[in-house]
């Protein structure tokens, strides 16, 4: 049982990143712009988050940092895809190529090495014992959630990613509207990226975010588009990724080697998902389909 | 709305459409946007109080300064090529291959396993470890192209899923356990991995050993193919019905082309060329599947695909230049910038080649200056 006490509590430590990417996703990609680059933000956030976090000593600066960052780097997406009508995918694609090698060079021209930051001051273990991101993403969720659902600027959202000329006739104005939902998405990103350097690990690795946001993006079509499913589907690999954790030091699962059978499974699973149609898996309609302004 | 508009005309939902159509004349755009990255990247290195000139003059030197040098740029630039060409290829029936890298994983596996396993002569050897690469690579790029035709999953989805269910089976479980040969003590941990290769299947070597190049067949192998790739996609009867698949799969439909077929056809050929891609790592330089095959060739294909304009011949020059890029970054250590500066500038170079119209009003106004 502690092993499984020991699993819940890595839950509660390594789903926020991943909770929170995934989250930007689906706030980009609901207002109609797909989101490839969730890597890239987060590697952005994770950077920005320790290196102020270093600077000046406070995790909470440093997280507000990871934020901005986040945004920042989603700044470029939308403003590629929405302004100059770049492909989303291609934009994605290159903002996480130059995540990849900006970070680094920036890390070695702050930092004096291209492997790790410095120790960076982290946020405190003092709620129940996890930090205030793990609590901030259980409430994100539903608050997006309901405001989706609730809300008049939700359902203006919901419209312009299903059928954005439809929305314009009825006076919403759809690029502003992306864009303010793709620097939305690089907020929470950005956070998602933050939790992983100055909320775990207490310093940036070059190596950041490893993958975790093409992991979120899979949360995010496991979860149906939806705020509370894609942050579920992310509980639910953080917690397989938990197992195998705890797997491979308790049962010496290692011997095995089946490490990477466990790792693949999200990615596995979130295919055959599409593959046979469960639950009317379905992306908004207008996802990813560039928006031209009548008249122009 | 001000005034009662006409329907629009639906905006061009072909993906080439969609990517080059802004960019008249992609040739211009492509080595713009090249330049660009390159100085916004020297002005990066300016900021940061190292010295660019000195930077660039090496990286210059580990690319092109003699045979050692060069022949490390043409053996990056030739899986990168076919990397590209993957992407490319894919890009002729509409599809977006991010999948290259999984193909090039499941290739580079294939080539290690059968060039061990293998007793054949070195003339049938080679050959044997490639096509095995190609096969492997090409059955793991049908199953995007499978889910797309027969369940509508967009392939952008399918291929990164698949690429990571890739990276996963292959690096975490059967190089690190079933296919692992155990490290021996002394040896390093990089050493690990599958076994060797048997001598006849290594990829031979153009240049005698005392020139310090290591040159070897991989770069004729991957310039015939692009010249392949051309001949097909532009020459003949289905390379038209790919690109008509991929110029609107309704109209196509209509004329009678097999929509479908096509794009089978399409993503076996992408997933072989990627596939041959890691074949060519490991019959040329690993030498077996080591154990931290960290490659991300798969995923520099779509920049060199998007650089190149989605063509042969401009994805052939684009591989190169950026093996070139590559193989030149490994001195800026000389400096004290990491190598993944490359990464810098490949990804500037894209990014602005993603939006043409960044480049048009320049581009207009160069062409009216012309006499």
């Amino acid at each position: 049982m502690n092993a499984l006490a020991n699993a819940a509590s890595a839950v509660l430590d390594f789903a926020p990143p991943l909770v929170l990417a995934a989250l930007g996703g689906v706030l980009s990609e609901r207002a109609g712009v797909v989101n490839i680059g969730l890597e890239g933000m987060m590697r952005f956030g994770a950077f920005f988050a320790a290196a102020v976090s270093i600077w000046t000593g406070s995790p909470w600066l440093g997280l507000a940092a990871g934020a901005f960052a986040g945004a920042a780097s989603a700044a470029v997406h939308a403003l590629l895809s929405l302004r100059y009508r770049a492909d989303q995918v291609v934009s994605g694609i290159a903002l996480n190529l130059v995540a990849l090698g900006l970070m680094t060079f920036l890390l070695e021209a702050l930092f004096g090495s291209a492997g790790v930051s410095p120790p960076a001051p982290h946020l405190p273990h003092s709620l129940f014992g996890h930090t205030a991101l793990t609590w901030i993403a259980l409430v994100v969720p539903f608050a997006m959630h309901g405001f989706f659902s609730r809300t008049a600027l939700g359902l203006r959202i919901r419209a312009v990613g299903e059928h954005p000329r439809a929305a314009a006739t009825l006076g919403v104005r759809v690029l502003p509207l992306r864009a303010l939902c793709v620097l939305g998405s690089g907020v929470l990103a950005g956070l998602g990226g933050a939790t992983l350097s100055v909320g775990i690990l207490g310093q940036f690795d070059s190596r950041m975010p490893a993958g975790q946001g093409f992991m979120a993006l899979a949360a995010v079509v496991f979860g149906k588009w939806t705020p509370l499913g894609a942050a579920a589907a992310a509980v639910f690999f953080a917690a397989g990724d938990a197992l195998q954790r705890q797997l491979s030091f308790s049962l010496h699962a290692s011997d095995l080697h089946l490490e990477g059978v466990f790792l693949a499974i999200p990615y596995a699973l979130t295919l055959l998902v599409l593959a046979l149609g469960i639950g009317r898996t379905r992306a908004p309609a207008a996802d990813g389909v560039p928006y031209e302004p009548e008249g122009r | 709305m001000a005034e009662l508009a006409p329907e629009a005309a639906p905006p061009a939902t072909s993906l080439r459409a969609r990517l080059f159509s802004a960019a008249r004349e992609p040739l211009w755009a492509a080595l713009a946007a090249v330049s660009a990255a390159l100085a916004i990247s020297f002005l990066a290195i300016l900021a940061t109080g190292k010295d660019p000139l000195a930077g660039y003059g090496h990286m210059l030197e580990g690319a092109l300064g003699g045979f050692g040098p060069l022949g490390e740029s043409a053996l990056k630039g030739s899986v990168l090529v076919l990397t590209g060409l993957s992407v490319a290829v894919a890009f002729t029936v509409g599809l977006f291959n991010i999948g290259a890298e999984g193909q090039l994983i499941w290739g580079a596996l294939a080539a290690a396993v059968a060039g061990r396993a293998l007793r054949l002569p070195a003339p049938l050897a080679v050959p044997a470890a490639l096509a095995a690469a190609a096969l492997a690579g090409a059955l793991w790029g049908l199953i995007p192209a499978v889910l797309k035709t027969a369940r509508g999953v967009h392939e952008v989805i399918s291929t990164i899923l698949l690429n990571w269910v890739a990276i996963h089976l292959v690096h975490g479980w059967l190089v690190a356990g079933p296919l692992a040969v155990p490290a021996s003590a002394n040896a390093s941990i990089s050493v690990a991995g599958t076994a060797p290769i048997r001598a006849a299947a290594e990829l031979p070597r153009l240049l005698p050993r005392s020139s310090g190049s290591r040159l070897d067949l991989g770069l004729p192998i991957a310039l015939a193919l692009a010249a392949a790739v051309w001949f097909l996609l532009t020459r003949t009867r289905r390379g038209f019905e790919w690109r008509a698949t991929g110029a609107g799969h309704e109209a196509a439909e209509a004329s009678g082309i097999a929509v479908a077929r096509c794009a089978h056809e399409a993503m076996a050929l992408a997933g072989a060329l990627a596939g041959l891609a890691g074949g060519l790592l490991v019959l040329g330089t690993e030498h077996r599947y080591p154990g931290v095959f960290r490659t991300g060739y798969g995923f520099d294909g779509i920049a060199v695909a998007l650089v190149g304009g989605a063509t042969a011949p401009g994805t052939a020059l684009a591989g190169l230049f950026f093996g070139a890029l590559r193989a030149g970054a490994t001195r800026l250590q000389l400096v004290g910038i990491h190598q993944s500066f490359a990464d810098l500038i490949q990804g500037l170079a894209v990014l602005l080649v993603a939006a043409p119209r960044l480049f048009a009003p320049l581009l207009a106004r160069l062409r009216g200056k012309r006499p």
